[in-house]
């Protein structure tokens, strides 16, 4: 009887969730299967037409053992997301922490400060690279002429062509340009932690450093868990930052698996390594998400959703 | 009554009108032409005289990146999309053709012939296949030179322009010793259109070596040690860390960066390197930003080696797409486009890649050094021809030079990576 009810009920879901699952598999899953039997060939941009040849692993295994493997890794990894990602989110809890201040209120600053964070979030990332750019040049550049003015270099810095300076450059660009989304999610968070939370704490004597650690951070946990997930999957999949400051460069320093797609697909024309390449990322992708959501996701998921 | 009639009559009559003339518009031959050069202005004025000339073609001007061009162009023809003439480099046709992107025009040229004659167009073994295919007109030729500021010259005491690698280092070491300027800005940067691969290429084939050669049996094999390539990589970084080429050359790879442009025209550098096009740029720019001042920009040749002066013969062609559905009008439209008044009128920064045409180019002053390369430039040849991808040397070249001036790798280790990267690209 019971399972009779329910019949109508599966028919009216499958019947409203089929829109969503045909556009799911054209545009989702076609594509990803595609690309992982490209993966396996050795198909070029050159010979889309004829399509390539099966060759079983070999792009995986020369990806594998390509000289250079490491070195993508490790700038993946640690430059463009770790860096980037943990930066963001120690600033973003700092400036909202910042913006929802009662001295900012009290000066009438609130207001203007939220708007004007707004600007970078809305600039695009191309403009943005390009606008970075001219401010870092050596020779123009406002960056390097006040540093000279202050005195803090002798002589200007080629940020761009320098080893020291490279990374931090691409990253302090990618955190101008996409800081405010983190502050602005932080900012709301703060402003949903019940005042009854700190007015407790300080009947219990708590001080401002006590109450940050154990109210403020706390209640930001979800917050700092769902934004930590999407921050870490749009910037290892990030492909505009890097190519658009340094292409890559100098040499291959800055090269990231993103950037190593594009060139190897793109400029080498061989597409099934690229392909390879792609699918290396995703599978990557996959095993974080399930890592972070078995082990420090889980609780906070199952209470959002 | 009456006047209700007329009214519906009149309407109905407009209808028709209506309808004959969307009738008409729709038995129009709509062409897409794409183009990837800056003149974008110009080439529409030039396609607004060729659809008066051939009514009932409209021509729709699409503009694109020379940095994507290639990749998209492959992506739509092989869906069987995409313009139906392309703008394309002198060394991509034979690749895209025999990819059957591209129509070849063997029949359009035995029946028609393009004016003057397909002989009479420089580089068309660059478009012409194994097979006899013919895949595209070249449309546009132009060398590289140097460009010098003959005021820094003249501070730094040279009189003689250089003639050789070591007198080019000499010269700029003398303008910036003496001047406190830049002396020869080049770009050392490792993006896949990177500008090291031209002057490196300069440097060796200037030895009498080259990255692909011919070898006995018909077949290509590198013709370059890596000791040769190390040596090019010393020379050329010796310029940045001698101090008379800024250390931020190594993250610039276009000769057109603003960078260098800008110290061109503050007289803050030297001596540059740069195709023609954008020499008449930056002359123009000159002008506008000093009127009446005397412009200090001349062009020289490059230096030479054992082998003399050598640059590449560069270029651009036209290409027909072989999806297109109206081959007919977009062969008239290759033939508008290499015709005299585009050159006369439209594209005047370019030199036609028909050498009747060329002869008549007045070069004057400032472009005399492009002249005067032009005879000394070499085809890519064995470069083109081999199963090498210009565009992977190219890139692979600009990276391992890059992490060479950058020290993860030694001169000698770079040198190895290029001579293995290119055997590899011969197999």
């Amino acid at each position: 009887m019971l399972f009779k009810r329910k019949k109508p009920e599966h028919f009216f879901i499958t019947i409203m969730l089929a829109p969503m699952m045909v556009v799911l598999i054209s545009f989702y899953l076609y594509p990803t299967f595609y690309n992982l039997y490209n993966s396996f060939t050795d198909l070029s941009l050159l010979g889309l037409k004829q399509g390539g040849e099966y060759i079983g692993f070999d792009n995986y295994l020369r990806l594998f053992h390509d000289e250079g493997f490491g070195h993508l890794i490790w700038n993946t990894f640690f430059w463009l997301t770790f860096v980037s990602v943990s930066l963001r989110i120690v600033l973003g809890v700092l400036l909202a922490l910042l913006l929802n201040s009662e001295t900012l209120k009290k000066f009438k600053l609130t207001g203007i400060t939220r708007l004007s964070l707004l600007v970078p979030w809305a600039t695009p990332a191309i403009v943005a690279v390009i606008a970075w750019r001219f401010m870092l040049d050596p020779r123009e550049g406002i960056v390097n002429q006040i540093l000279l003015s202050i005195g803090m270099v002798d002589k200007p810095i080629a940020f761009l062509a320098k080893l020291h300076t490279v990374w931090p450059v691409v990253i302090i660009i990618i955190i101008w340009n996409s800081l405010p989304l983190v502050i602005m999610s932080y900012l709301a968070a703060l402003q949903s932690i019940s005042k009854t939370l700190y007015e407790a704490a300080e009947i219990d004597g708590a001080n401002e450093i006590q109450k940050f650690f154990h109210i403020t951070l706390p209640q930001l946990m979800p917050t700092t868990i769902v934004l930590s997930l999407m921050l870490v999957v749009w910037t290892f999949n990030n492909f505009v930052y890097v190519w658009l400051t340094t292409a890559a460069g100098p040499g291959n320093y800055t090269n990231v698996l993103a950037t190593e797609v594009f060139i190897r697909g793109f400029v080498d024309f061989e597409l099934g390594y690229s392909s390879a390449i792609g699918m290396l990322m995703a599978v990557l992708m996959a095993l974080f998400g399930m890592f972070y959501y078995r082990y420090l996701a889980k609780k906070e998921f199952s209470e959002i959703m | 009554m009456k006047s209700k009639a007329l009214i519906l009559l009149s309407g109905f009559m407009l209808a028709l009108l209506a309808g004959w003339g969307s009738l008409l518009f729709a038995a129009d031959i709509k062409l897409v032409f794409r183009f990837n050069d800056p003149e974008a202005k110009e080439m529409r004025a030039a396609l607004d005289i060729f659809e008066k000339e051939n009514l009932g073609i409209k021509v729709e001007l699409q503009t694109i990146a020379w940095g994507n061009s290639r990749d998209q162009f492959l992506r739509e023809t092989a869906v069987g999309e995409g313009p139906d003439v392309v703008h394309i480099a002198f060394v991509w046709p034979k690749d895209m053709g025999n990819a059957g992107g591209l129509r070849p025009l063997n029949d359009f040229i035995k029946n028609q012939n393009i004016h003057g004659g397909f002989d009479t167009f420089v580089a068309t073994e660059l478009t012409t296949n194994d097979k006899g295919d013919i895949f595209g007109i070249p449309w546009t030729t132009d060398t590289w030179a140097l460009v010098y500021n003959q005021e820094l010259m003249a501070q730094a005491g040279i009189s003689n322009y250089p003639t050789s690698w070591p007198e080019l280092k000499n010269a700029s070491k003398m303008i910036h010793e003496k001047t406190g300027k830049t002396g020869f800005g080049f770009p050392m940067g490792s993006a896949s259109g990177n500008t090291i691969w031209f002057l490196a290429n300069y440097y060796w084939w200037s030895h009498g070596k080259a990255l692909v050669v011919n070898n006995a049996s018909g077949g290509y094999k590198v013709g370059i040690t890596a000791q040769d390539i190390a040596e090019s990589i010393d020379y050329f970084h010796s310029y940045v860390k001698e101090g008379h080429s800024p250390e931020a050359m190594i993250s610039v790879s276009e000769a057109s960066n603003p960078a260098i442009i800008e110290a061109l025209l503050s007289g803050e550098q030297g001596i540059a390197m740069m195709p023609p096009n954008m020499l008449r740029q930056l002359v123009e720019d000159f002008k506008t930003r000093n009127p009446g001042k005397a412009l200090p920009f001349v062009t020289k040749i490059f230096p030479g080696g054992s082998a003399g002066s050598k640059t590449h013969l560069g270029g651009r062609t036209l290409g027909i797409n072989a999806h297109s559905e109206n081959p007919e009008a977009s062969w008239k439209l290759v033939k508008f486009l290499t015709s005299e008044i585009i050159f006369e009128k439209f594209y005047t920064k370019q030199f036609p890649a028909q050498k009747v045409l060329l002869k008549n180019i007045t070069f004057g002053p400032s472009l005399k050094g492009y002249a005067e390369q032009l005879a000394l430039a070499r085809s890519w040849g064995a470069y083109a021809d081999s199963p090498a991808q210009i565009g992977s040397m190219w890139n692979k070249v600009g990276r391992i030079f890059g992490d060479a001036f950058i020290g993860t790798i030694s001169n000698q280790e770079a040198g190895m990576r290029v001579v293995k990267m290119v055997e590899k690209e011969l197999k």
